[in-house]
């Protein structure tokens, strides 16, 4: 059932030799070899990291991953694409990635998300709907509608309800219980949706225009406070992170403009404890040209460390520890911007997106250029680290 | 003292607002506690060149100053000693100074007692202190007080110290040296540190006089490549001992936030205090309404923003667009289909121009509009509205809103998609049960085949 389109059967089978590399738990060996993997073109820059690349992956730009959660064993990846195809891998603990099914919408996928206990797939597009895919009998049934393209798609789970949260650039907030047709609730935005995340009893939004508001999420969802965006530049992605003792407390949001601010609900000294970073520049500082600056196109947070990772446009990505704030690493710079990333359920797998992201207007988009979904060990390399 | 030659009568440093009896103590501060590599401790000169040794030598980027307080991290800003200081924040020193002149001075007077000493380290660091240590009073005065150093010194100075705290300073630096702490010692101390003050006087004024002439041209600037500030040869050189102790020890993490103004009170309360309770300053930087989003953002003055302006450094720049300080493209987004301000003297966004998302964008292609294929759509390129497949009209304000356009299949693979899509479900889409998905339930207008049904257009082979 899935569509293999285009890609050579010579291409996976190279990548399959190289995924033969354990991708869980140890950290040898793991897209670390040495000598040249793909003996083609040594200018070829597509994967610098040496990454388990994804077999079959989407035609068109990928704009969201999304991995299964903890209630399904093994992992299995989702990815919705420009191509209006949402796509289901399974991810083995060898490395070896095994396309599952697909389902599509008219309009290119613009997030996608799993239900609590991993029998759904949810996914929201620019044809201003949200399906909710059912896995076990491979169908997909609408299950929201908006105004404008649906910009994102998240499952809440509470202790009485559970609904699905779309957020659209039509300015709305709607929650669907998937069975009737008919929104929960409505909850106006000040302007049109551009990214959010849940982790109950929290949701955060962020909009056009530099809105931002937190809900809270018990009984029903409300608005808890509309919140001065700690950044300069437009909202581009967000993710709630959680405190020690496992509660969500905070979320750090990106922005264009390279930069990140990690912000606290309830911090006991907001000067002291809100901070921002500046992330994905290319190194301008110190010569005499510009410093080009790229957007935050992602930030995922690692479930068990706590330390986030964070994509641009520019072709790289960062792990960073925010207690320490300092920086863990920072990749090589791929040939096309990082999309999108997610960690899987257990945090041993850090997955990102080399697609054409628009930064440089269409100019630059190259329909023929091959997107690439990485899979990466995080095991190790998120660990936090002590402050100095 | 009442040396209005000075920029505050005494030196004070910029990334701490400690303040110092002299310059040249006021560089070393700098020098070990802002301008030290975290990872090999090498001092340098000022913030950038701090940024520039952490690239080229350990290959790691730094975001902030060291022990800077919050809104005062700017790692590129050049600022040495009393140069490179921003003149708006100069003239929120003075005031505070004034403020805090005739509220220290009675307080001032107790100060003489304490016999503690602690090591310089925790001297230093209490003073953030809301002590009233001697504000300025002029050198002598303060550093003949034996009480003063105690005074800061009293260890376990609470960290989230408001960063106000002018009057501490003048003692703090000349103490170190002179005090590493004995009692007995002190009287020498004193004597030490009069003529030290002596001498202080002297150089202060003597070391500022250079770099007067270059402050002015670097102030409105601020440009990062600015040249090396005036060195200052003369400066006596007693200060060695404290370069390292002097002080300064914030133990604050650069936590750039909000200007200085009220330090909010820390609140203690559940993440989510009883919906509705919300607001609650827990957040100084939330505005005193709902919305403070619509903001203005941008357009100049930082000032109505005293939030996270993240290294507040906006202050400075902002809106204009070559502002110097990299990394501040000052992005105005005054109106919604608003330009963003993209490109600086020194830094660049890599961002279309526009103020809407890359997706907004990239959506409005004709390409990526053939979600519901309406018939009777003919041109391509047609700006939206129209119901499509049940669906609302796109409303008004949404701008770049697809419409419904014909499927413009450029590609085989979108043509293909599109016809294949049944082929991939193979359950089909069931709507919600009913024949044309999408259509009573969504307030919709009239039924339309919502997908694919429509042979796709290909009237034009354009892509775009």
């Amino acid at each position: 059932m899935l569509n293999q389109e285009g890609r050579g059967a010579s291409e996976q089978v190279t990548f399959w030799k190289r995924a033969k590399m354990s991708l869980f738990g140890t950290t040898s060996g793991f897209g670390t070899s040495g000598t040249s993997m793909f003996g083609s073109t040594s200018t070829d820059n597509h994967n610098p990291m040496k990454d388990i690349e994804v077999t079959s992956s989407p035609d068109d730009s990928i704009g969201c991953l999304s991995f299964s959660p903890p209630t399904l064993p093994g992992n299995f990846l989702i990815a919705g694409s420009w191509a209006n195809d949402v796509r289901c891998w399974e991810v083995q603990d060898s490395g070896q990635t095994i396309p599952k099914a697909q389902q599509m919408h008219t309009g290119p996928v613009l997030d996608v998300c799993w239900s609590d206990d991993g029998s759904k797939v949810f996914t929201a597009s620019c044809d201003k709907t949200a399906k909710m895919w059912d896995l076990n009998s491979n169908q997909a049934i609408q299950i929201a509608q908006h105004d404008a393209p649906v910009k994102t798609v998240h499952w809440i789970k509470a202790p009485n309800y559970s609904c699905v949260m779309t957020g659209s650039w039509d300015k709305t907030l709607k929650f669907w219980d998937t069975r009737s047709s008919n929104p929960m609730m409505v909850l106006q935005l000040p302007e049109r949706c551009y990214c959010a995340d849940v982790i109950y009893p929290m949701a955060v939004v962020a909009t056009a225009e530099r809105g931002l508001i937190v809900y809270q999420l018990e009984n029903q969802p409300s608005e808890f406070r509309r919140i001065e965006s700690p950044l300069k530049h437009q909202h581009r992605c967000v993710a709630i992170f959680k405190d020690k003792q496992n509660k969500p407390t905070g979320f750090a949001l990106g922005s264009i403009e390279g930069r990140v601010a990690i912000h606290y609900i309830n911090p006991p000294n907001p000067a002291k404890d809100n901070f921002t970073f500046k992330c994905h520049r290319s190194n301008g500082t110190n010569t005499s040209a510009p410093q080009d600056i790229y957007a935050v196109n992602g930030i995922a947070f690692h479930p068990v460390h706590g330390t986030l990772a964070t994509v641009g446009s520019d072709g790289r990505f960062s792990f960073w520890d925010k207690d320490a704030r300092t920086k863990l690493k920072t990749s090589e710079q791929l040939d096309q911007p990082i999309a999108a990333c997610c960690f899987n359920h257990n945090g041993n797998i850090f997955a990102y997106a080399s697609s054409y992201d628009w930064s440089k207007g269409h100019e630059f988009y190259n329909p023929q250029k091959k997107n690439y979904i990485f899979l990466r060990n995080a095991a190790e390399e998120l660990k936090p680290r002590n402050k100095k | 003292m009442g040396r209005k030659k000075k920029k505050q009568l005494k030196p004070w440093c910029w990334y701490c607002n400690r303040d110092f009896d002299d310059e040249k103590i006021l560089i070393q501060h700098q020098k070990a506690k802002h301008f030290k590599c975290h990872i090999c401790h090498k001092k340098l000169y000022t913030g950038p060149g701090l940024a520039i040794h952490c690239m080229q030598v350990h290959k790691e980027t730094i975001d902030a100053v060291p022990n800077a307080i919050p809104g005062r991290t700017d790692i590129e800003l050049e600022i040495y000693g009393m140069e490179g200081i921003p003149e708006k924040d100069m003239d929120e020193r003075r005031r505070l100074l004034e403020q805090k002149t005739q509220a220290e001075s009675q307080k001032k007077k107790q100060q003489d007692d304490s016999d503690e000493y602690d090591d310089d380290d925790s001297a230093a660091s209490t003073s953030f202190q809301p002590q009233p240590v001697q504000p300025q009073q002029g050198y002598i005065p303060p550093m003949a007080q034996p009480g003063l150093p105690p005074v800061p010194g009293a260890p376990g100075m609470p960290p989230g110290i408001p960063p106000l705290m002018p009057g501490v300073p003048p003692l703090m630096p000349g103490m170190p040296p002179v005090m590493p702490g004995m009692p007995p010692g002190l009287h020498h101390q004193r004597k030490y540190t009069q003529s030290f003050c002596g001498e202080n006087i002297m150089m202060p004024m003597g070391g500022m006089m250079p770099p007067g002439p270059g402050i002015p041209p670097l102030m409105p600037g601020m440009p990062p490549g600015m040249p090396p500030p005036v060195p200052r040869p003369g400066i006596p050189p007693m200060t060695q001992a404290q370069a390292v102790s002097a002080p300064g020890i914030l133990n604050r993490p650069p936590a750039p936030t909000a200007t200085v103004p009220a330090p909010q009170p820390p609140v203690t309360k559940p993440l989510f205090p009883s919906a509705g309770q919300a607001q609650a300053a827990v957040q100084g930087p939330v505005g005193t309404d709902f919305k403070p989003l619509n903001s203005t953002p941008a357009t100049t003055t930082e000032p109505p923003k005293p939030t996270f302006p993240a290294y507040t450094q906006s202050t400075a720049s902002t809106t204009s667009t070559t502002n110097s300080t990299a990394a501040k493209p000052a992005a105005s987004i005054t109106s919604k289909p608003a330009t963003l301000t993209t490109t600086s003297a020194t830094s660049k966004l890599i961002h279309p121009d526009e103020d809407i998302s890359l997706e907004e964008r990239r959506a409005q292609l004709p390409k990526y509009q053939r979600n519901l294929p309406r018939p009777g759509q003919a041109p391509i390129g047609n700006p939206p509205v129209g119901p499509i497949g049940g669906m609302m009209p796109p409303q008004p304000g949404i701008p770049q809103q697809q419409g419904m356009r014909p499927p413009m299949p450029p590609h085989g693979q979108y043509g293909g998609h599109h016809q294949g899509m049944p082929g991939y479900l193979p359950g089909g889409m069931p709507p919600y049960g009913q024949g044309p998905p999408m259509v009573p339930p969504y307030q919709g207008g009239p039924p339309r085949p919502p997908m694919g049904m429509r042979p796709p257009v290909m009237s034009q082979g354009g892509r775009y």
